[in-house]
């Protein structure tokens, strides 16, 4: 049975882990759903009873039946490079395309109905609380008197996107940043607005997790650190991202999160204290760990690659095929 | 007007160079010009950067 992969031409991450299938002989098909009409093409039958359906790229031809697991990696959006793409072509090749995929019985990592609720900031914070991660103290908001009050309580705070988006209209991206105490909080009124109170830290974690397996990389925070700098993606490099271990609290919480937002693969990002505490700050669906493997040679698309090789469980789950097959 | 959280915007900074690999259809892989799988190649991944996380992608907003 064969491995799907959905991403991108350019995602040289994914390549790390279709190595691995390769190299066990695991048959993958790869596309991009942005390819639908030009170089993807789809057909699927709902005939006496039965569905019979097909993918074909770059003269690959795969029976949808037969597939073992699909690996949601980087996408782009269906129909995005038609000749002719329009808003409406896009609908009619997702529903197309994830409409005759949700209908098979592999498994996902991860299903697009978990992914796409595990992306909402403020749900994932209440769920890492629940699970009995620490969580910053946190306000999301559009009333600038609430953030007022909040910077009261908790002055050194940061600000960052509720969704992780960053505006497009120009390019701009917005880091987590360092708010000072005597902000004028009015434009706050604007748009919804994510305060939290800073983590003096020591080290960023990213924890990725796939399945059952935890692989964790520390990056300790450098002395001469420039303290108005407070977001690993835009700060100088620093020291390297380095293996450690999992405290085994923090693995129980961590993977009952897994298995309440119903999802195979999580990449968790937490700022670690003075005391060593590991503070959630979120978890990425789709987070990514090509930079992690290459610094700390952490066997992350091997354990990626042996996930989707496993065969389907006999019983798959009835909604969304996730709940009983993360493991 | 502005919402608070874009008086903290900085503009998005693209990848400048240009990947030294190109997707092989066949392979379904990113090949070297040396016909090398670029996965492969650990130190050429760190040196240009894309398999690092990506705050400011137009296309995935969860790194």
């Amino acid at each position: 049975m064969t491995v799907l992969i959905l991403t991108c031409e350019e995602d040289v991450t994914a390549d790390m882990a279709v190595v691995h299938l390769n190299g066990s002989g695991v048959p993958v098909v790869r596309l991009d759903p942005a390819d639908l009409t030009g170089g993807v093409s789809l057909s699927g039958e709902f005939v006496h009873g039965r569905f019979r359906g097909h993918l074909s790229v770059g003269g690959r031809l795969v029976s949808i039946g037969g597939l073992r697991s699909v690996w949601v990696r980087r996408p782009g959006v269906p129909a995005g490079r038609a000749p002719q793409p329009s808003a409406w072509l896009t609908e009619e090749a997702s529903q197309a395309l994830y409409g005759m995929l949700r209908g098979c019985d592999a498994r996902w990592m991860n299903h697009p109905d978990a992914a796409r609720r595990a992306r909402h900031k403020p749900w994932q914070l209440r769920l890492a609380q629940r699970c009995g991660l620490p969580v910053p103290a946190t306000v999301i908001t559009s009333f600038p008197r609430a953030a007022r009050e909040f910077a009261e309580r908790f002055p050194d705070l940061v600000v960052k996107p509720v969704s992780g988006a960053h505006p497009q209209d120009p390019p701009r991206a917005v880091p987590t940043s360092r708010v000072a105490p005597d902000t004028d909080f009015s434009a706050v009124a604007y748009g919804p607005t994510l305060l939290q109170r800073r983590v003096a830290k020591r080290a960023d974690i990213r924890l990725t997790v796939v399945g059952e397996r935890l692989l964790a990389a520390r990056k300790a925070t450098a002395p001469d650190a420039d303290p108005r700098e407070v977001d690993v993606r835009f700060a100088a490099p620093g020291p390297p991202w380095e293996p450690v271990e999992v405290p085994a609290r923090t693995a129980d919480a961590v993977r009952t999160y897994m298995r309440r937002a119903e999802l195979a693969y999580g990449a968790f990002d937490f700022a670690e204290d003075a005391d060593g505490t590991w503070w959630f700050l979120e978890c990425n669906q789709s987070g990514q760990f090509g930079f992690v493997e290459v610094e700390t040679e952490q066997p992350i698309a091997r354990s990626i690659a042996e996930w989707l090789s496993r065969p389907i469980p006999d019983e798959p789950a009835e909604l969304n095929g996730a709940s009983s097959t993360v493991r | 007007m502005q919402p608070f959280a874009l008086n903290y915007a900085r503009p998005a900074v693209e990848l400048a160079v240009a990947t030294p690999y190109a997707y092989d259809s066949g392979l379904q892989l990113n090949v070297l010009g040396d016909g090398r799988i670029a996965a492969r190649d650990h130190a050429l991944l760190r040196e240009v950067g894309t398999t690092t996380s990506t705050a400011g992608s137009k296309t995935h907003f969860d790194d």
